[in-house]
């Protein structure tokens, strides 16, 4: 399940989405002329992904991943902040920019999750039992 | 007797956009017949009946352009009728089956009159069921609201063209189906960020409703207890948790009472195969027919379930309700002891709970409104527009991230389970934002101009929450991933077609049928530079 069982053409693209707190979801995808410099070695096979803050913030350590592996989730460096994921390669030894993405807000925690209760998701749990 | 505080309930009704024409039953069109049969029209029934009998039930109800849509359906009103002719067929031959044996037969019967009410409101309203919800808002009865066009949990969208579309969509929508500009605005799963302010704002949205903690968060002088208002002066209501967790915690909650109706066990898992089979779907396999005759008595074992009786859940609807409404005055008067004003308890639910998941619902929904009159009680109901046009001016502030989801943010929807969706909705709504830039200005001919049309359609419905959540919960997983990936791949051939100039009119044609939400929907909506 875990897929598209129909991918659609990709373009250079950076996305990141708030998660909860504690976490960011990232995903990629490579233009065929970028994926072809991927498989050509031009690019190193891992990519870089780090996170900074947008009001010069704390920003987070990088993260590695395979350039196909097209997702991650990064930990938040501070919640409430809002921050802009890029994505670096290494060509020629030299490390290299290659996609920014859209600003995103990290939420605050807080909250009791006792408190809260969401019909759609107790009732469905139950379906599913 | 004068008031000690406000109690503002919200129904959220809302389906995913279902619609397959070319099958002549096809099982997830179901969602839409049960929720009619079991939450949309007894709901109605209550209000209309509250109303009749000159009790004003002051709620709100958002209505989702989805499901708007389907409600306004003919194709689905033609299926819905056969479902409930069907139903109605096989309760005759229950009823012959069950007439030696009284708790078994007082339980058909009471679904004999279940499906012959909605066979009753359908054949009344000529199959159009916003027809009575209208003229419940005409009259005052009740406030309508609207929601994302196609439930888009928009602070996913991180394109602003993608938010604005899903707002001046629902927008439009509104006012085609209500005849009227839409005051209020919920946010698919209640999901917010301050990013959003502006577009409600610019949408024309008089106020919005968010989350607990988000008010909270962000040091709210009363909590939830009244409303604010954003830096750009759109209002908001937060959901009170107390209120909520007593309607449906499945912990907590009324609906888990021994007397009250067992959801899991159906005749089409219990009743003999052959029997059952004409109403199964084509492919035979058992599942639910909304028949379920036993109350959920208590303990794990489903076999062990005792037959429902009707009047005994009755009896602790009335409970529930005076239990309801004595927690609403605590906290009344609680608040008023600590800040010396009255306050505002604000309590949101999706509207299927009551009905559909707890059989009882619509019963305790009535027996609430018509207790606060019957019993004088210190308690009124009031719908938003009309507690934001006579309380004092909302103090200012500026909610935190967050949605009435699990643990309060946006686990549902982004996790391992369903992640993976998101470039497929990200290179639909990317290319369909280039594609309405390039065009935009054009005056082009009328097969693009469809064309480009139903790509924006195709979009917004690739953007809906509710492929996610299904993938998340396991549900009909399948075809939450086969329809994200349709929407989408539709888009985007729609979308190079248009480019290429080589329209596929036919194909074009079979997706306005099936797809055929938002008849005046333009794609120039989707411009950079739209008509805000």
């Amino acid at each position: 399940m875990a897929g598209l069982s129909r991918p659609l053409p990709a373009e250079d693209r950076l996305v990141l989405l708030p998660k909860n707190p504690g976490l960011f979801f990232v995903f990629w995808q490579f233009s065929s002329g970028r994926a072809e410099s991927f498989r050509n070695s031009v690019f190193s096979a891992e990519v870089e992904l780090s996170l900074a803050a947008t009001d010069g913030g704390p920003s987070s350590s990088p993260v590695k991943a395979r350039w196909d592996e097209g997702r991650v989730y990064l930990p938040v460096p501070q919640q409430g902040r809002s921050y802009l994921a890029s994505l670096y390669v290494t060509r020629n030894g030299a490390r290299e920019r290659l996609l920014e993405s859209n600003q995103a807000a990290a939420p605050s925690a807080g909250g009791s999750p006792d408190d809260r209760a969401y019909a759609s998701l107790e009732f469905h749990k139950r379906v599913n039992k | 007797m004068s008031s000690r505080g406000s109690l503002m309930f919200l129904l959220h009704a809302h389906l995913p956009y279902v619609n397959h024409p070319q099958e002549s039953s096809f099982l997830e069109e179901n969602w839409f017949f049960e929720a009619v049969v079991e939450t949309y029209v007894p709901i109605i029934v209550s209000l209309e009946r509250l109303a009749a009998d000159g009790i004003r039930p002051g709620i709100a109800v958002s209505i989702s352009p989805t499901l708007g849509a389907m409600l306004e359906n003919e194709a689905l009103e033609d299926k819905l009728a056969n479902y409930i002719e069907s139903r109605l067929e096989l309760i005759e031959k229950e009823l012959a089956r069950a007439k030696d044996e009284p708790a078994l037969l007082r339980n058909v019967k009471l679904y004999q009159r279940l499906y012959t009410q909605a066979a009753d409101v359908m054949h009344k309203y000529s199959g159009d069921l916003i027809t009575p919800l209208k003229a419940l808002q005409h009259a005052g009865q009740i406030e309508i609201i609207t929601t994302a066009a196609t439930h888009a949990v928009l602070p996913l969208m991180t394109r602003p063209e993608a938010v604005r579309a899903q707002l001046s969509v629902a927008v439009e929508d509104y006012i085609d189906r209500f005849n009227r500009k839409p005051s209020g605005f919920w946010l698919p799963e209640c999901a917010y960020e301050p990013r959003l302010n502006s577009y409600l704002k610019l949408s024309g949205f008089n106020y919005i409703f968010t989350e607990s903690h988000s008010v909270e968060l962000a040091g709210a002088p009363n909590g939830v207890y009244s409303p604010y208002r954003t830096s750009n002066g759109v209002g908001l209501f937060a959901r009170d948790a107390a209120s909520s967790r007593e309607v449906w915690s499945a912990k907590f909650g009324y609906p888990g009472d021994p007397a009250y109706r067992e959801f899991y066990r159906d005749l089409g898992y219990d009743g003999d195969y052959e029997y059952v089979r004409p109403y199964l779907g084509s492919d035979g396999i058992r599942r639910p027919l909304g028949l379920k005759y036993h109350r959920i008595t208590g303990g794990p074992d489903l076999a062990a379930r005792e037959y429902y009786d009707p009047e005994a859940a009755m009896a602790r609807v009335e409970a529930h309700a005076s239990d309801f409404l004595a927690r609403r005055m605590k906290q009344t008067d609680d608040f008023y002891a600590a800040k010396g004003s009255r306050p505002l308890i604000v309590s949101c639910y999706d509207a299927e709970l009551f009905g559909h998941w707890w059989f009882e619902g619509p019963a305790f929904l009535e027996t609430v409104i018509r207790k606060i009159r019957a019993e004088r009680l210190p308690l009124q109901f009031v719908t938003p527009s009309e507690y934001l046009n006579s309380c004092q001016e909302p103090a200012e502030l500026t909610p935190v991230v967050s949605s009435w989801g699990e643990n309060g943010y946006f686990d549902p929807w982004v996790n391992e389970t369903n992640d993976f969706i998101y470039p497929a909705v990200y290179a639909a709504t990317d290319k369909m934002i280039e594609t309405a830039n390039r065009f935009r200005n054009q005056d082009l001919p009328s097969l693009s101009q469809r064309a480009l049309n139903q790509a924006a359609r195709e979009t917004l419905l690739a953007q809906s929450s509710d492929w996610a959540f299904l993938l998340y919960i396991g549900s009909h997983a399948e075809y939450a991933k086969g329809r994200l990936e349709d929407h989408a791949a539709n888009a985007v051939k729609l979308l190079s077609e248009v480019i290429e100039k080589r329209i596929d009119e036919q194909a074009l044609a079979a997706l306005e049928q099936k797809n055929c939400l938002f008849p005046r929907l333009d794609f120039r909506i989707f411009a950079s530079v739209s008509r805000f």
